[in-house]
């Protein structure tokens, strides 16, 4: 934008810099100035260049620095530390394809579900797994990117296990509560698999302080599964593994493993080393 | 810094271009012609340098990342203040607990009779009949003509609701207009 000849004096624009102009003449110099290279120029002798120069540097750190995972930026939008949410978000089931395996196996088993009684005790089934699975994945130690990380944070282990156990078995119920809506004629077994969830989940954690993670996690998994496909055999009661009688006897479960936990926590100290 | 002779003559479209295309040399020389107006533009709304920094700082980061987004209409330098200026905003917003009262900043002394006449001569009275009107008015006009925010930016801005804002803007039109009459 060139207006002929026309610059804005060097003492006006000293005056400006300083804020010694009033309104009108500050008005006039901004219009110019925002087109005109020329002035452009003579302003930049006007401002300190330490001033600018760190300003920039602080530009190109924040072009160079990391992205923040999806995961990450959530959890820091909903007022969670950042180094909690950094740790958080490196869990590997918290990522963005973990959920989405998980959202995945949960749709396929909706599917099934539409297909008769069998069906819905596999969604069932399937739901009931996730967070364990989820869980499972957090601390294996092949697949933690932060796993050395983690031993050497200075955050005791056990808490760092309960926070991502408590974000990934949330994370996973969401997922799950999503899907449950989507089934056939919504009843009480749309939410059948949330006690056996968090009973499986707690028994695994309960278990792995007396033997490897691996092992309790698969023992647990393992049992489950057998014990719904025993159940989904039967001709006459598929959903058996679900009914009023075994949920009681998850909470018993949850009521027995989160004692344990409460007592061996010690062991877990230390615990993803293994 | 690798570019610096060509980036010295280039255009500021083609160095918006070459930023879009990823060129760090192209930003820094953009910075090198815009950060300094930019900082002293902004310093005059708001008087904590720190915050004033903030913007800059955020105002490109946000031109490297949305230089494809820059139309061509318009000078490059007035699509950097309409960053700037809401990242001031933003800034602002981040820090409520500073006193930031600049927009309202009202030049010390009045202009000396020589000046007035001066400025009547520049400016028909426009210049004298902006000077006059109360500080609230003119932090409106500034806000919404001058800076070209709309009516919720600028009560933002200004920490009083977007319906004080058209009425300020209002009054200060009439008052505006009698004087010229």
């Amino acid at each position: 934008m060139s207006h002929g000849s026309w610059h804005v004096e060097d003492a006006l624009l000293g005056a400006y810099a300083r804020g010694d102009v009033d309104v009108a003449d500050a008005y006039s110099v901004e219009a110019h100035v925002v087109g005109c290279a020329t002035c452009q120029a003579a302003v930049a002798t006007l401002v300190t260049p330490a001033r600018l120069e760190a300003t920039w540097l602080e530009v190109v750190d924040t072009l160079d620095a990391p992205k923040p995972r999806f995961a990450e930026a959530l959890l820091a939008r909903i007022g969670v530390a950042p180094h909690v949410a950094r740790l958080l978000a490196a869990t590997p089931s918290l990522t963005v394809s973990w959920l989405g395996a998980v959202a995945i196996a949960l749709a396929v088993a909706v599917a099934g579900a539409h297909q008769g009684e069998r069906g819905l005790a596999v969604f069932l089934c399937v739901a009931a797994l996730a967070p364990v699975a989820g869980v499972a994945a957090t601390f294996a130690r092949g697949i933690d990117p932060t796993h050395e990380l983690s031993l050497a944070a200075p955050m005791s282990s056990v808490r760092l296990l309960l926070l991502r156990t408590v974000a990934v078995v949330s994370a996973t119920l969401v997922l799950t509560v999503v899907a449950a809506i989507a089934l056939p004629g919504l009843s009480w077994t749309a939410a059948a698999w949330l006690l056996p969830a968090l009973g499986l989940t707690l028994t695994s954690l309960a278990l792995s302080t007396y033997i490897p993670h691996t092992t309790a996690f698969g023992t647990v998994a393992g049992l489950w599964l057998a014990a719904t496909i025993a159940s989904a055999a039967r001709p006459d009661d598929a959903l058996a593994v679900f009914d009023g009688a075994a949920q009681l006897g998850f909470a018993a479960v949850i009521a027995a493993a989160g004692l344990v936990l409460l007592q061996r926590r010690e062991t877990l100290d230390g615990w993803s080393a293994r | 810094v690798r570019t610096t002779t060509t980036t010295a003559a280039a255009s500021d479209e083609a160095l918006l271009h070459a930023v879009a295309d990823g060129d760090r040399a192209a930003l820094r020389a953009l910075y090198e012609r815009h950060a300094p107006w930019l900082t002293l533009r902004l310093q005059r709304r708001c008087a904590d340098p720190d915050t004033v920094d903030d913007a800059v700082q955020d105002t490109f980061v946000a031109v490297w990342r949305s230089a494809a987004r820059y139309d061509g209409q318009g000078a490059v330098g007035a699509w950097i203040w309409g960053i700037g200026v809401r990242r001031l905003i933003d800034a602002i917003r981040r820090r409520p607990q500073r006193e930031f009262g600049a927009y309202e900043r009202t030049p010390d002394d009045e202009p000396s009779a020589e000046e007035q006449v001066l400025l009547n001569v520049e400016h028909g009275d426009l210049g004298g009949a902006l000077n006059r009107l109360s500080p609230e008015l003119r932090a409106v006009v500034q806000a919404t003509v001058l800076d070209g925010l709309t009516t919720r930016e600028a009560g933002r801005l200004l920490g009083i609701p977007a319906g004080t804002v058209k009425t300020r803007m209002l009054r200060a039109r009439i008052q505006l207009r009698e004087e010229l009459a």
